[in-house]
């Protein structure tokens, strides 16, 4: 099993290296840097210009396989991810946004699985009947919110409530308060930020766990073994969770694995509401500011994120599904 | 069997196991209520056995399930059913679950299915034990292990451990027997538990059961629609129809002496192992009713050959045939039908309740078969499949001989049958066969044109349309967005017809030559039943006119009442347009009744062959003395004094071509034989060889010794 996941993590680490130096000829070709001083006044002359981005790496006028060779070796040596076009280091922002992000999408991912898969679970054994029905209403309602509405639903109904109660008792913008100190005032104070966006990421996403695991249970609910189980004397509730369970959250578990990279990039909308800094914001920014190396950047860690899902999804199959032998 | 008659005296006065009466389930369809089960009754003592005999949807699952608690919400049952002191059909889930398992033990038909994917075998016997008896761990183990070795699964405390793809379907079976006697049940309802299984393994399992019931004392209900395992295990039969009893007796007596002519009707519908006859088999005309919205009348009324006009106007109730006295005694005799009294040995008024259809007879059956044409010949033909591994880049490890060197000669007129259990090859050579591609090696000739020699596309839809296919399914190989008129269609087409008028002609030819109404071809499918659909399947194949048809298993998905009528009507092709077969199947009393010869498979090659009464009465290879053993009869007396030869094991994987004889492994004759003898068996490929009597060969060394030692 570990030689297989070395075998795995090889070659995935070969794809994120092909993807990365893929990205940053691309990025070359499509993003101008210069154009953040185009803008500044007294205006500047091209030379000038091109001075100040040759600092960075990032002179058009030097040959791309130079600038590339500059900033491989960045990498390799010294694990420097390079500049962006005004000299902020690529490194401290995505260190930086990776925990933020982190906090904001962690603890959504794990309520939306929880919740969606234990809704599965409820509604498959009561197929047809009215709770069925309602909850998957209600999760056809959340599938289609876009995260806008549903950020700002959430936002305007903690304003009421704060307005209400006459004290902020959830804040609605920012991952933490800039004036908190000590390591439980700054945890209690990350905590409370988390709650609102947690939600409405909760609320878009988890209807997808649900309607996912409803079905796959449903197919196995009325499987031979789980009539075999029930004739050995479980209840059937007990053979559903014991027997049909286990076999039919395999294909949600690859699912979860594979929604991961998508989540640390993906809640640009949310971030965007909330006022987090997180990497989905990162990922409109860099390309909005021509940022060749930020840009490149997000598209490093989101291979890196897309392998580390592969991996665990193969792990978690396995560690399921005797069926499955690695080799 | 002296045992079993004192526990068959007694029971007539001890307190019933299981005493159900008047059991009704109905489940709501878009139809209307179907009423599945229509007041079923009958008691269970312990140690005996219930044979439940009937066609699908006769409701014979459903009462099993109903008695489990198994039946989804939506079906709602009512009657008793008392098992000790509950009435199994009012408790809850909850409830139900505490017998479940405990009280009763229940076998499904497809081990492949019924037993968790993900949990070991061990660990799903371990917890049918934990369930109801406080055991640790260990002794929950340790009792499982037991268990797998008391259903003859060999190294339990190994096989405990693996997972259910690594047993085969009949070790699987053993396990979820091993499973059903966990907690020695008063109660195992075995419902069809060997229909999914070959033959061999069939034997093996039947043995298994009754090993399971001697140990557990154990009552149990069996659920077949096989007449030759309830005549084999069986103490009483109740047969079913539309959802209810309509016969129950003693197995000998229901046996010897039918009383209802549905009854008969599936006795005379099967063709017998033990027969070499050839008369047309009896089917019974007709399908059976829908469950919704049943008028009062006798279900079976439409059906039935001795119909009265009273027969339509009250469903007679299941009462003794000899009148009320005989209700008392232990051997009672029950029927559902009005004109039971007037019915004995399957005739009424002198004349037989199914007058035999003709048998039309071909006019070259009678010269002998070197003479005539052969219309396909192979020699040789292997086909392998590559064993690989890796993922990427893929190693060859080795090679399973599917097919290994065999050959074949069919002639004009003649049917050939090909048997052996699943994995021996069979299908394979079917599609070396209608692939019309040379073969990995050896040779296939189609009418005396070798295949290999066909290069333009115009000779191959030549001899394509010479050699045409009737599949196993008729529900899946039927297209259920064509008209039957398209299907019948499309094959004329593709050889070049494009007369509409043509077409509309011959479709109806066809439709009229397998038995159905012409003015039915605007239909679909799905508007036929399983057996009408099967001809569909056969007028398709012979839509081009072929001289040979391939039969892969065309009536194994048959109910026997239906699957006579399938045959009568192939028989009577072969006759008329001088068709000749080559017909695979699993059932070697069809095969018997249909095959002039019969090849015998086994691990791709094969062992014996010959004229169909050769192989039958005087079977000389120890695998096809092994196979014909094993099929149960539907004669109780027959099965009870049979001497079965029970192989052990599985067939085994064909994964290298080492010389030796494939069959040692489970083979009985080698283990009688000497030293030297076994070192030949184990060294020397035996072939295919004619000892004496013409037209019959084995492929066995010591075939001789067998058959000398036996007479």
């Amino acid at each position: 099993m570990l030689r297989y996941i070395a075998r795995k993590a090889v070659g995935w680490f070969l794809m994120i290296v092909l993807a990365t130096n893929l990205t940053y000829f691309l990025a070359n070709a499509f993003l101008k840097p210069a154009s953040n001083y185009t803008a500044l006044r007294p205006p500047r002359t091209p030379a000038q210009i091109n001075h100040s981005l040759a600092l960075y790496n990032l002179n058009p006028n030097t040959p791309v396989l130079d600038r590339w060779w500059h900033w491989m070796s960045g990498i390799v040596l010294h694990f420097d991810w390079g500049r962006s076009p005004t000299g902020g280091s690529v490194n401290d922002q995505v260190a930086y946004r990776i925990l933020v992000s982190g906090q904001l999408v962690l603890g959504s991912t794990i309520l939306a699985i929880v919740f969606g898969v234990a809704l599965g679970v409820y509604t498959a054994s009561r197929q047809y009947k009215f709770s069925d029905r309602a909850w998957q209403g209600l999760s056809v309602l959340s599938f289609n919110t876009p995260s806008a509405v549903a950020a700002l639903a959430v936002v305007l109904g903690a304003i009421a409530l704060n307005q209400a109660l006459g004290t902020t008792l959830l804040p609605v913008a920012g991952a933490q308060n800039p004036d908190v100190s000590g390591f439980w005032g700054v945890f209690a104070s990350r905590f409370t930020h988390a709650i609102l966006p947690t939600i409405s990421l909760t609320f878009i996403s988890y209807a997808g766990y649900h309607l996912l695991q409803r079905s796959l249970l449903l197919d196995h609910i009325n499987s031979d073994y789980v009539r075999t189980a029930r004739a050995k004397g479980l209840t059937r509730q007990q053979a559903i969770y014991r027997h049909g369970l286990r076999t039919s959250i395999i294909p949600v578990a690859t699912q979860v694995a594979f929604a991961m990279p998508a989540l640390f990039t993906g809640a640009v909308i949310t971030e965007t509401v909330f006022a987090w800094h997180g990497m989905g914001e990162y990922f409109v920014k860099t390309i909005s500011t021509n940022d060749v190396h930020g840009a490149v950047a997000v598209a490093a860690f989101g291979a890196l994120m897309t392998a580390i899902g592969a991996i665990l999804a193969d792990v978690v199959i396995v560690a399921l599904d005797p069926r499955i032998r690695v080799s | 069997m002296i045992d079993q008659r004192t526990v068959a005296s007694e029971s007539g006065t001890a307190q019933p196991l299981l005493s159900v009466r008047d059991l009704k389930v109905t489940f709501p369809s878009e139809a209307g209520r179907v009423d599945a089960v229509r007041g079923v009754s009958f008691d269970l003592h312990r140690g005996r056995t219930l044979g439940i005999v009937g066609e699908s949807g006769s409701g014979k699952s459903v009462t099993s399930m109903a008695l489990m608690g198994l039946l989804p919400d939506y079906a709602s049952v009512s009657g008793h059913a008392t098992l000790g002191e509950d009435n199994l059909l009012e408790l809850d889930d909850k409830q139900l679950s505490k017998v479940r398992g405990r009280q009763m033990g229940m076998i499904f038909q497809d081990p492949l299915s019924s037993l968790t994917p993900i949990f070991s075998i061990g660990s799903q016997i371990v917890e049918a034990l934990q369930i109801h008896q406080n055991l640790s761990s260990a002794a929950a183990w340790k009792r499982a292990v037991e268990l797998l070795d008391l259903v003859g699964i060999p190294n339990p405390d190994r096989r405990a451990k693996g997972f259910p793809h690594e047993f085969s379907g009949g070790m699987r079976q053993r396990a979820v027997i091993a499973m059903a006697i966990a907690n020695d049940p008063d109660l195992i309802i075995a419902d069809e538990p060997t229909t999914a299984l070959d033959v061999t393994v069939q034997a093996q399992i039947l043995d298994v059961l009754k090993t399971a019931q001697r140990e557990t004392g154990a009552a149990v209900i069996m659920i077949t629609h096989d007449l030759g395992v309830v005549a084999g295990s069986a103490d009483d039969v109740v047969v079913m129809y539309a959802g209810r009893s309509v016969e129950r007796a003693p197995v000998d007596q229901l046996f010897a002496a039918p009383r209802m002519p549905y009854t008969i009707g599936l006795m005379g519908a099967i063709p017998r192992l033990d027969s070499s006859g050839r008369d047309a088999l009896v089917p019974v005309p007709g399908t059976p009713p829908l469950l919704v919205d049943l008028a009062d009348a006798c279900p079976f009324a439409d059906r039935c050959p001795v119909v009265e006009d009273a027969c339509r106007e009250a469903e007679p109730p299941l009462s003794p045939v000899g009148g009320a006295e005989a209700e008392t005694t232990a051997a009672a005799h029950l029927t559902a039908c009005r004109r039971s009294a007037e019915i004995s040995d399957g005739a009424i008024d002198g004349a037989t309740v199914y007058p035999v259809p003709e048998r039309r007879v071909t006019e070259n059956a009678l010269s002998s078969g070197e003479e005539r044409r052969t219309v396909l010949e192979l020699s040789g033909v292997t086909k392998t499949f590559p064993l690989t591994k890796g993922g990427l880049l893929k190693r060859r490890v080795g090679t399973v001989f599917a097919v290994n060197g065999i050959d074949l000669t069919i002639h004009e007129g003649e049917t050939l049958g090909l048997v052996g259990e699943s994995g021996c090859g069979k299908t394979t050579t079917l599609l070396e066969i209608m692939g019309l591609r040379p073969p990995e090696q050896g040779r296939i000739a189609i009418r005396g044109r070798d295949v290999a020699e066909l290069r333009r596309k115009q000779d191959i839809s030549e001899v394509r349309r010479d050699i045409q296919m009737v599949f196993q399914d008729p529900m899946g190989s039927l297209d259920p967005r064509m008209t039957v008129f398209d299907i019948l269609a499309e094959p004329l087409r593709a050889v070049g017809e494009r007369d509409k008028k043509k077409i509309a002609a011959q479709v109806a030819e066809l439709m009229d030559l397998v038995g159905l109404d012409p003015e039915h071809h605007e239909r679909f499918p799905a508007a036929f039943s399983g057996g009408q659909r099967q001809r569909i399947g056969i007028a398709r194949a012979l839509a081009t006119r072929p001289k040979l048809l391939i039969l892969d298993e065309p009536v194994s998905a048959l109910d026997v009442s239906v699957q006579a009528g399938v045959i009568n009507l192939l028989n009577d092709l072969k006759a008329e347009l001088g068709l000749s077969y080559l017909f695979v199947a699993h059932d070697l009393s069809v095969v018997r009744h249909i095959s002039d010869r019969v090849a015998v498979m086994y691990l791709g090659r094969i062992v014996e062959t010959g004229s169909t009464d050769a192989v039958f009465n005087k079977p000389r290879h120890p695998y096809t003395r092994a196979l014909l053993s094993a099929i149960p009869l539907p004669d109780p007396v027959a099965e009870r004094t049979r001497e079965r030869i029970l192989l052990k094991g599985d067939l085994p994987s064909p994964t290298d071509d080492r010389p030796g004889c494939g069959f040692i492994t489970r083979c009985p004759l080698h283990l009688t034989l000497s030293d030297p003898q076994k070192e030949q068996c184990r060294g020397v490929t035996p072939r295919l060889t004619e000892r004496g009597r013409q037209d019959h060969r084995d492929a066995c060394h010591f075939a001789d010794t067998f058959t000398t030692a036996d007479s």
